[in-house]
């Protein structure tokens, strides 16, 4: 397949590669750009999700080819590549978060491993497992014992112990058989991890990790000794974030959460300098210069200032899939790059979209940088595990302009209204010359149709022949569905009450029809209690015997016990029957 | 002295007059003193093939096992204005589901019912085998076989002594050389006796017998095998009698058969071949604008009924449908011609007073409404017809604001059409204007299951689970009415409104 076609924008970028079937499934916090080998030729590193739970890798590329691939433990949360010392020649390290730890890479071998420090545990879960490692109560008043904990502790319980509470009463023995010697722990997990430049802000400084996790603390970690440098805590747990500046100087920490809002961190304080409240859920979050730009579920795009102003907001056209930002510091550009679900990526800056490049498939994650020797590279994967390199022209110009100026395009478009014809003038001057007699003439008849409406409805209504029953007691609602070619028909009775909440009781169903043309198995059927609001559907079979090809109204009647007069009748035209004749 | 009119003569003359009952009683007795007398058999089987003769052209109902045991329907999406059986393939210039109603085939419904105009394709062979399936309904006949054997029966009950000629021990091969005889027989048993298998063995041997020169049995030929579902067969015989001798229905049978192959481009351009050599030919000036009118080409289609009436100005067909287009395009003043017009020319029915009550109305002749509706409930033939003019009642009544008329017009249509799903939906808004929600909600979606081709219940229901805060069904409401009718502007609001509900925090 040629991957020209595809090109929305072709003007601006050029089609390096395409592979549709590279496996590649990952998302944009697993993929970075970085000079592995020193050479001065940047590798793609991706974590791999693979199939969500095996086949996880820790892939890297050079140009079209894969060029080493190891195997992940378990599933990556985030990737990033970082320098950890000063040594020359200057080669980052690459750190895969995933679970409670952080393996960095060096040179692609395994270099350290990292684990979060344990949480505090329940004292009181504690006291619980050493008695049963001590054998003074059983699993059964553990189990109790547990959950009385589960409901009254404000520390939660650990892992093990929530474990335990879920399984059988058989399997409880040997679970605690096998555990009970391993003191508890309790372990987060990183949810998100970024980089942080420790003391100069050069592009090969050493930089620090900063985390998040599911226990909602952020840490900023030393690359070289693996010591926490700084804790800080958040309101909820962090889903994506976004560093700038440097620790021993000034930095800010940009976190969105799973609450719905996005916190602000900075090097004096610990928690929180400011909040930002969106109105749905961040999918994406990319810092500009000094602004954020934010995606979120219900489609938008909203940019704020640093301190959580809100400078503007644009509406999308689909749901956003993924972000990335796109910095060419060469040319001074900057702007957004949004994957969308309608098979676009589209660069915004600020509020006003530049370009959009349509995809074969709908991208997952996206990588703006130098990748080989090229600056300015894109690098896409899609949900059906393709991957996408486009190279930007360097003679591709972005101008701005300004979405929404003058009308709206919709009110130039004319309406297609009939013209009014002569005719139509001419019966108007009659109505205007005999409006009086016109008037009395349709007050008379439509006095007359008011009285005859009357009749019949009465006339229906005391032959109870509407299908349904507006009674107080048994609102009732009938329709009749007959299938089939015959001689053998199937008749469905759709009953329902529609009553508010009362059911209905004591309901028969009777038949009324031509015994010489039609047999029924079974003329007399008995409604079951009804429920509000349901449909009870009746069934019943109705066999034509007549071979002549007559058809016949069968009659239906909802009847209570106890009542001479039908509560509703149906009638129903059957069909002709068939299937004597072409036998 | 009396003088006594040659009896053959006699019943000639009653065969002319059409009194074919006495003239085929007459033919019997000639028959009986002389058994061999091949003018009066003749005669005689003219006279009882008229008796039950259907003009064989106008006649296309479509069965269930032709629509749905279809195998040769491999294309699934055809392209635009190329297939009769996608409904949405419109040229634009249609009116729109809000305007003009719909059948359950998704096309605008026409002024004129006739075969096939309101059927069209079950999407599922549940909606296929639902009843009624009359032909005033909108669903398909189960097969065509079951009508043309009910005929066949019944003529069979007029003759308790057994049928007139006993086929099982007729000699085709001697009849066939015999033309004088050959045609009339074999136009008894095609259309009195219903053996197609026999009248094509019939027209097999007579063709042959013809050197394969004479157009009309390769026309009864083609006609036999169009019965038996061969319509390539059936294609090359027209073909080819078309090239012995040019006649306006061979052209028409043909272009049936192209229809039947879901070839609408290739009828039209068959109609406008035949137009080159019958020029201003009203039944293919009225088979050109049928095909527009089910490709959805209103418009197209009034040109056509336009020039049909150029060349015949009592052509019925044209009149309502041209008609109706006025109706729905926002003129009922003049479409209220058209039916006067029909009126005129003695059509005197209740759908047309129907019709006319309802121009009436929207042309603001307030005076002759009401009165034209009463005329309608006193012409009803059928329960399903005075369903009709309740429902239309219904209507005016709310445009008048009577809600109490109304309610009680929808109603009655009810109590007379328990199918009818738009009175039903119409019901279930007045339920809901007076507070009954639980009512209003099982009247949709009875509607809603009635007619799954219509928007408005599921829109309704959408709504009104919005109000009542049940947003998933409204959600499921509101995808269905936009499968319905993808344009309709209101449920793409809902839409978005309820995806912005979903989203929000």
């Amino acid at each position: 397949m040629s991957s020209g076609e595809w090109s929305g924008d072709g003007g601006k970028w050029l089609d390096a590669h395409y592979d549709p079937v590279a496996g590649l499934y990952t998302f944009s916090s697993c993929v970075d750009l970085a000079d592995l080998s020193g050479d001065g030729e940047s590798r793609l590193v991706v974590g791999d999700l693979g199939s969500g739970c095996s086949g996880m890798k820790l892939k890297v590329y050079r140009g079209t080819a894969l060029m080493s691939e190891s195997t992940l433990l378990d599933l990556p949360a985030g990737l990033v590549a970082f320098f950890m010392d000063l040594h020359e020649p200057r080669i980052p390290a690459v750190a895969v978060a995933s679970g409670p730890c952080i393996y960095v890479y060096k040179n692609l071998r395994p270099y350290f491993k990292f684990t979060l420090p344990g949480l505090e545990v329940n004292t009181l879960e504690q006291d619980v497992w050493q008695q049963v490692r001590e054998g003074q109560i059983d699993p059964l008043t553990l189990k109790e014992m547990l959950e009385s904990i589960r409901k009254k502790a404000d520390v939660p319980l650990s892992v093990r112990s929530l474990r335990f509470l879920s399984l059988d009463a058989d399997d409880m023995d040997d679970f605690v058989q096998l555990h009970k010697l391993q003191p508890i722990r309790r372990q987060t997990v990183i949810t998100c991890i970024g980089t942080l430049k420790k003391s100069t802000a050069d592009e090969d400084g050493v930089s620090c990790l900063v985390i998040g996790t599911e226990s909602s603390d952020v840490f900023i970690l030393d690359p070289e000794a693996f010591i926490i440098l700084s804790k800080m805590s958040l309101p909820a747990a962090p889903t994506a974030m976004d560093v700038t500046g440097q620790f021993d100087v000034e930095f800010r920490i940009t976190v969105a959460c799973r609450n719905g809002n996005i916190y602000i961190l900075r090097r004096e304080s610990d928690k929180p300098k400011y909040c930002i409240e969106l109105s749905s859920h961040p999918v994406g979050l990319v810092r500009l210069g000094k602004n954020v730009v934010v995606g979120c579920t219900d489609e938008s795009l909203q940019g704020f200032t640093q301190k959580g102003k809100k400078l503007w907001r644009t509406v999308l056209a689909a749901p956003i899939t993924t972000m990335a930002a796109m910095d060419l510091p060469t040319r001074g550009f900057q702007a957004v790059l949004v994957g969308l679900a309608n098979c676009e990526v589209q660069l915004f800056r600020d509020k006003n979209l530049l370009s959009t490049i349509k995809t074969p498939d709908v991208v997952t994650s996206i990588c703006f940088g130098r990748y080989g020797r090229e600056d300015g590279t894109l690098i896409m994967t899609t949900k059906g595990g393709g991957l996408m390199v486009k190279i930007l022209k360097r003679t591709a110009a972005f101008d701005d302009r300004d979405s929404a100026p003058g009308p709206p395009p919709a009110q130039s478009i004319r309406l297609n209204v009939p013209k009014k014809t002569k005719l139509y003038v001419d019966q108007t001057l009659r109505e205007r010359e005999n409006g009086l007699v016109m008037h009395r003439a349709f007050q008379m008849d439509l006095s007359r149709l008011r009285l005859a409406a009357a009749k019949a409805y009465v006339k229906a209504l005391e032959s109870s022949l509407t299908p349904m029953s507006s009674s107080l007691t048994e609102p009732l609602k009938m329709n009749a569905v007959v299938q089939g070619l015959g001689p053998s028909f199937k008749l469905t009775l759709n009953v329902q009450n529609t009553a508010a909440c009362r059911p209905v009781m004591n309901l028969a169903i009777s038949f009324l029809y031509d015994e010489s043309l039609y047999r029924m198995r079974s003329p007399y059927l008995r409604i079951p209690l009804l429920v509000p609001g349901l449909i009870y559907p009746v069934e019943t079979f109705v066999e034509c015997t007549s071979d002549k090809g007559i058809s016949d109204i069968i009659k239906v009647f909802v009847l209570h016990e106890g009542r001479s007069s039908p509560l509703l009748t149906a009638h129903i035209n059957m069909p002709v029957s068939e299937g004597l004749m072409l036998s | 002295m009396e003088v006594t009119m040659d009896p053959l003569f006699l019943a000639w003359s009653y065969f002319r007059r059409r009194k074919l009952q006495q003239c085929s009683d007459i033919c019997t007795k000639i028959l009986q003193d002389n058994p061999y007398d091949q003018a009066a058999w003749s005669l005689k089987t003219c006279a009882i093939t008229e008796m039950v003769y259907i003009d064989e052209v106008e006649v296309d109902q479509e069965g269930i096992a032709e629509m749905m045991l279809d195998e040769s329907s491999i294309a699934q999406v055809a392209r635009p204005g190329t297939s009769l059986r996608l409904p949405g393939t419109s040229q634009g210039g249609g009116p729109t589901p809000a305007v003009r109603p719909m059948t359950q085939s998704g096309r605008p419904i026409t002024g004129f019912v006739r075969p096939s105009t309101q059927s069209g394709r079950p999407g599922t062979m549940e909606q296929a085998i639902k009843t009624p399936r009359t032909a005033s309904t909108a669903r398909p006949v189960t097969s065509a076989s079951g009508r043309f054997i009910r005929l066949g029966t019944a003529s069979m009950l007029t003759n308790p002594e057994g049928p007139f000629i006993n086929l099982s021990r007729l000699n085709l091969a001697k009849y066939s050389q015999k033309p004088s005889l050959s045609r009339t027989l074999f136009e008894y048993i095609f259309h009195h006796e219903n053996d197609v298998k026999n009248a094509l063995d019939l027209a097999a041997q007579a063709t042959e017998h013809a050197q394969f020169k004479d157009w009309w049995w390769k026309v009864q030929l083609g006609k036999c095998y169009y019965r038996l579902g061969l319509y390539r067969e059936a294609e090359k015989q027209f073909r080819s009698a078309l090239n012995h001798q040019e006649v306006v229905d061979t052209y028409l049978y043909l272009a049936k058969v192209y229809q039947r192959l879901d070839q609408p481009v290739t009828a039209l351009n068959l109609f406008k071949q035949g137009l080159d050599h019958f020029p201003g030919e009203v039944t293919l000036l009225t088979g050109i604008a049928r095909i527009h009118e089910e490709m959805n080409n209103i418009l197209s289609a009034t040109e056509y009924y336009k020039d049909v009436l150029k060349q015949d100005n009592t052509h019925v067909e044209a009149i309502a449908c041209i008609g109706s287009n006025h109706f729905y395009t926002d003129q009922p003043e003049i479409a209220l011609r058209f039916y006067r017009r029909l009126l005129q020319m003695g059509v005197y029915n209740c759908q047309l007073y129907n019709n006319l009550g309802l121009c009436c109305f929207y042309a603001q002749q307030y005076d002759m409404t009401l009165s034209s509706f009463e005329r309608a409930l006193a012409l009803v033939a059928s329960d399903e017809e005075q369903a009709d003019v309740w429902y239309n009642i219904g209507h005016v009544a709310v445009g008048i604001g009577d809600l109490t008329l109304a309610y009680q017009s929808f109603k009655l249509t009810l109590a007379f059409n328990n199918d009818h799903a738009e009175a039903y939906n119409n019901l279930a808004v007045l339920e809901l204007r007076k507070g009954h929600i639980e009512q209003s909600k099982a009247f949709l979606q009875t509607a809603a299951s009635l007619a799954p081709h219509m928007y408005e219940p599921h829109f309704n229901l959408s709504i009104l689970s919005e109000k009542i805060g049940d947003l998933q069904s409204s959600y499921t409401a509101a995808q269905k009415a936009e499968d319905a009718f993808p344009e309709h502007v209101d449920t793409q609001q809902l839409l978005r409104q309820l995806r912005q509900h979903f989203t929000v925090l």
